[in-house]
């Protein structure tokens, strides 16, 4: 009688406290039909269970296990799709922590949200500095974002000049002269625009001679005008900023046409493994810049992306860096001994991590540094259907740099 | 640059003849306002891309055998959906918007969001003028002409083709002569679905294949065939020729503009249903109730 | 007067009762104010405040549309260029100017209504599918010129770090519904006037309006400039509590979902669209949010909105009126389905609908 009654007792002070927290929920945030969702989801899910099978995430002598909560914005379609979701994920599925987003128009209005009830939130897809700049000109509200992933565009400019650096001298030998003519293709976008002028401006100072500038749309499902008339300026370089299916395009239209510039510079699509598939074969010699590939950028990238291939059977894409994102989250919230946003915040701001994309560390803007030993970044070739890693060369698994053979 | 502008405008012409002619038939007989016309179109490019490269067929056999689903699909979507509400105009507009959508959401759940490529029928270019053509391009454009001239004989030299232009002329008069308008009607839709999944086949391969590949060329045949004039094939044929002469001029005047391409195109159908108000061939549905 | 408050309650409860309350399609419309007026204190859910205050705003573009597709037979394709104008004019407006988003909502719809001016002008002579077709050009259009100026309109990302209006979620949301309330009672009372007859008759046919001595082109310019501001009010309320003015706001599949929205609704009705828009907007959310379903959200709408119209092709709420009112044959006015006698003329209502069935 006594023991029954004492465990009923038990039990009901138990209840409540057991569910003051049994989990860690960290909401994911993506498009989920579309292949920057399925990969938000693809990198937490092996985060979750890598923590899960260490037992969970220790907060001030508790272990909490982590839970993902899957939340589709369907971004790509609607951005108040993206606002619902996102509002939804926290007050109906009361997540702890946010981690996501991709289209850059909808995260800067998830953002909005998410601050409103200063709830910590990782971007994982959106480049666009405008997210960083919040931070800096509003630090009390916005401080509880963190750009896990990509870097910011702005930095996206000196990384590919410093790929691009690399690869003019054997460009120039291949050649046999020593001011190859580059013509800039990037598609109509704000992005492009500070990339643009760095390249109207750089481009010459690096002996390169500018044909000019083409800019179709980044949907633009036909681009053989732009590719007549740099073909007729007789272009040695096309310099590419495409972000959109442009990018596939382009890649396949150049391919097509046996055209003897060759394609440098960012081309998100050609990051994709689809792409070979997407321009029928015809994408060789397309080069990009690139966050993840199977290289040592540092001791766990090779590993992640092995066991990512052999889970997933495809490869990872930058949105797969939800998974730097938990587990730098982890390492924040077992320092700090708490799941409090603002008592995160300072510890967060000092984060200095090895995740798979580099060793991550924040600026003031919240934004990742870029730079060699920080988050290097990559550039990618694609050589007879294969995606081969070619910059930077220090790095371990990194091949040489291929130039279509001279007609 | 001239050349550039002259072989680019009657490519690109061409793949957008074969889009607007089918459009332009359904309208001139049935007086459906079909949005769903470009979704045939992808449905028949995503069932190529099935036979083609999954199922690994001849490329000749896969092309026919998307066609005819697609369009045994139109024909049944026609009976099933668009049949039981023709006599609500704005109903049957919702009903194709819907359909649209629906074959969208159904790719996307099917294929994915990513893009796919179709291989070309015929690899390689040639050169003409100095201007590097693919062979695929020629391909449409050749396709164009022989889908062009077929339907003109089918029209003015078959009794199919008469009862079609009858109807098309005036509906009750028709019935009135005897003519079955409902069959005639669903004639007309199965032949411009042909057409739209003959220029999904052909076409596909120059552009990439996604769920949503189907909305820019929408926006672009529709501007063609107001521009041409609703129900007119030769305002179809002669609209896809200047959006695709006043694009390539677009991109070539003003690189820098080329995204522009599209919004110049529809400027200039504005400007001319200023002049025109219903396009340059059009007929003035003056006594329709 | 006696007692101002007495006299108040009275004359409500009178008309309460005979004008409303009388029929079962008023009533319904009563209960439906009411539950939008007590919504945040009968379920102060924030999510679900966010769907009804998005669901608020859609309702009123749905009803501009009406207006002019509905009831003057201007079926326009591109209706979001107006939502988009509003949009984009009051967070330029905010943001450059710093003027409070209560006074530049109101410059949005002024912009709004300016555009709906000039595209009414520039389709003056088109008809049918034409104008149909090239209202779709023009969103497509302004969104390549906002494109081709990008450090003023923000180019693909828009203009973002908007203020709200209010400053609280329950304010926002009663600054939506007040804003629908307002003006869907607005533009059905403009629909229901002498205004609305001659929309009517435009639509009906023009060229016996024309000769009849109506200045017809005067009357649709009129048309489109009040349904664009209209418009342009719920664009710039819209981007406001979104805090982010896009290109989303102007894309093609808005001025598809707009045209869905009230054919569904039933047209020329005011409150069809109103209803479809409360109808289908959180029934689309609500069934996103399983997951089994959710990322099949929009086939699910498409799939809803075809089944529907093939049962009821005029729409949803000409059908529901068609079941709970019945038509007196002699005076022509609406009576509850249920009655026996007419409650105006005491015509009886039940052999004439016996009739009518068989």
């Amino acid at each position: 009688m006594l023991r029954s009654s004492l465990l009923a007792v038990v039990l009901v002070t138990a209840a409540p406290l057991s569910q003051a927290q049994s989990t860690l929920k960290i909401a994911i945030l993506g498009p989920m039909a579309f292949v920057q969702g399925e990969n938000h989801w693809a990198g937490a899910e092996m985060a979750r269970d890598e923590i899960n099978r260490g037992g969970g995430i220790s907060v001030g002598g508790k272990r909490l296990p982590v839970e993902l909560v899957r939340i589709d914005t369907n971004e790509i379609q609607s951005v108040p799709d993206a606002t619902n979701a996102i509002e939804r994920a926290i007050t109906r599925d009361k997540a702890d922590f946010l981690v996501g987003g991709f289209r850059s128009e909808a995260v800067l209005a998830m953002q909005e949200i998410a601050m409103d009830n200063k709830k910590i939130f990782l971007g994982a897809g959106a480049a666009h500095s405008k997210l960083g700049i919040n931070v800096e000109t509003n630090y009390d509200r916005y401080k509880y974002w963190f750009r896990v992933t990509p870097v910011k565009d702005a930095d996206l400019v000196r990384q590919s000049f410093a790929a691009l650096g690399e690869v003019a001298a054997q460009i120039r030998k291949q050649l046999g002269k020593d001011s190859p003519k580059v013509a800039i293709l990037a598609e109509k976008a704000v992005w492009v625009e500070g990339i643009v002028a760095a390249a109207q401006k750089n481009l010459p100072a690096m002996k390169m001679e500018v044909l000019g500038l083409w800019q179709p749309s980044a949907v633009a499902t036909d681009v053989t005008a732009e590719l007549a008339a740099i073909d007729r300026a007789g272009a040695d370089i096309v310099f590419t900023l495409l972000s959109g299916p442009v990018g596939i395009v382009v890649g396949r239209q150049m391919g097509e046409r046996g055209m003897k510039a060759i394609a440098f510079g960012i081309n998100v699509e050609a990051q994709k493994d689809a792409f070979w598939q997407a321009t029928a074969s015809k994408g060789n010699y397309v080069s990009t810049l690139e966050t993840i590939a199977e290289v040592e950028i540092t001791p766990k990238t090779v590993p992640f992306v092995r066991a990512f291939k052999a889970r997933f059977k495809k490869s990872p894409t930058y949105n797969a860096g939800t998974y730097d994102a938990i587990m730098l989250l982890k390492e924040a919230i077992e320092k700090a001994e708490t799941t409090d946003a603002d008592k995160l915040v300072p510890v967060l701001e000092k984060t200095v991590f090895t995740g798979i994309t580099g060793v991550i560390e924040f600026d003031k803007r919240h934004d990742p540094l870029w730079g060699p030993g920080k988050v290097p970044g990559l550039a990618v070739q694609w050589q007879d259907g294969e995606k081969v890693p070619f910059w930077p060369p220090q790095v371990k698994g990194t091949r040489p740099f291929k130039m279509p053979a001279p007609k | 640059m001239l050349q550039d502008i002259l072989v680019t405008g009657l490519v690109n012409g061409g793949v957008y003849a074969l889009l607007a002619i089918g459009f332009s038939l359904v309208f001139g007989v049935a007086r459906i306002v079909n949005i769903a016309h470009t979704a045939f179109y992808m449905l028949a490019a995503y069932c190529f891309y099935t036979l083609l490269v999954t199922a690994k067929l001849n490329v000749v056999l896969a092309a026919l055998i998307a066609i005819a689903a697609v369009t045994a699909l139109a024909a049944l979507c026609y009976r099933l959906v668009i049949e039981p509400v023709r006599s609500h105009e704005s109903a049957v507009l919702i009903a194709t918007i819907a359909l649209g959508l629906i074959f969208q959401e159904l790719m996307l759940v099917a294929f994915g969001g990513n893009f796919l490529g179709i291989p070309s029928a015929i690899d390689g270019v040639v050169s003409f003028l100095g201007v590097s053509i693919p062979y695929q391009r020629l391909l449409i454009l050749v396709v164009a002409a022989a889908v062009l001239a077929a339907t003109w004989v089918v029209l003015y030299r078959t009794r199919l083709g008469l009862a079609i232009r009858a109807t098309a002329n005036d509906l009750e008069v028709a019935n009135l002569m005897g003519m079955d308008v409902n069959r005639v009607a669903m004639v007309a839709v199965a032949l411009s679905v042909a057409l739209a999944a003959i220029a999904g086949v052909v076409v596909a391969p120059v552009f990439v294949v996604d769920p949503l590949m189907w909305l820019a060329p929408l926006v672009t045949m529709l501007a063609i065939v107001v521009l041409g004039g609703l129900g007119s094939l030769k305002g179809s044929l002669l609209g896809a020729l200047i959006i695709g002469y006043v694009e390539a001029i677009t991109v070539f005047a003003l690189p820098q503009g080329a995204f522009l391409k599209g919004a110049v195109a529809l400027s200039i159908m504005v400007v001319v249903l200023l002049v025109r108000p219903e396009g340059l061939f059009g007929v003035a549905f003056e006594e329709e109730r | 007067m006696k007692n101002p408050l007495a006299f108040a309650a009275r004359w409500a409860w009178v008309n309460l009762k005979n004008e409303v309350l009388v029929l079962p399609s008023r009533t319904l419309v009563a209960a439906w104010v009411l539950a939008v007026l007590l919504l945040p204190y009968a379920w102060p859910d924030p999510y679900v405040l966010r769907i009804v205050t998005l669901t608020c705003l859609f309702a009123i573009f749905a009803a501009s549309w009406d207006l002019l597709a509905g009831y003057a037979g201007q079926v326009s394709f591109g209706h979001a260029l107006f939502f988009g104008a509003g949009a984009y004019t009051s967070a330029l407006a905010s943001l450059k100017l710093g003027l409070s988003p209560w006074i530049t909502v109101w410059l949005g719809a002024a912009l709004a209504a300016l555009a709906g001016l000039v595209v009414g002008f520039l389709c003056l002579r088109l008809r049918g599918a034409y104008l149909s077709l090239a209202t779709l050009a023009f969103p497509l259009i302004a969104t390549g010129v906002l494109f081709a100026f990008p450090g003023f309109s923000g180019g693909e990302l828009g203009i973002s770090g908007l203020r709200p209006v209010a400053s609280t979620r329950v304010g926002n949301y009663y600054v939506a519904a007040i804003a629908l309330l307002a003006a869907a009672f607005g533009l059905w009372k403009l629909a229901d006037s002498k205004f609305g007859l001659v929309l009517h008759a435009i639509r009906d046919d023009e060229v016996a309006a024309r000769a009849s001595g109506i200045n017809t082109p005067r009357y649709k310019l009129v048309v489109f400039t009040i349904s664009a501001a209209v418009a342009g009010l719920a664009g710039a309320l819209f981007a406001h509590y979104l805090r982010v003015a896009g290109p989303s706001a102007l894309e093609v599949a808005l001025s598809f979902q707009v045209v869905i929205w009230g054919v569904f609704g039933g047209v020329a009705t005011i409150y069809g669209p109103v209803a479809a828009v409360f109808i289908l907007y959180p029934l689309t959310e609500w069934l996103g949010s399983f997951k089994a379903v959710g990322e099949l959200r929009l086939l699910a709408f498409a799939v809803i909105v075809l089944a529907v119209l093939l049962f009821m092709p005029r729409g949803i709420t000409p059908w529901v009126r068609d079941k709970i009112e019945a038509k007196c044959q002699r005076c022509k006015q609406r009576n509850g389905a249920w009655r026996a006698q007419c409650r105006l003329c005491g015509a009886p209502l039940k052999e004439l609908r016996a009739v009518r069935a068989g």
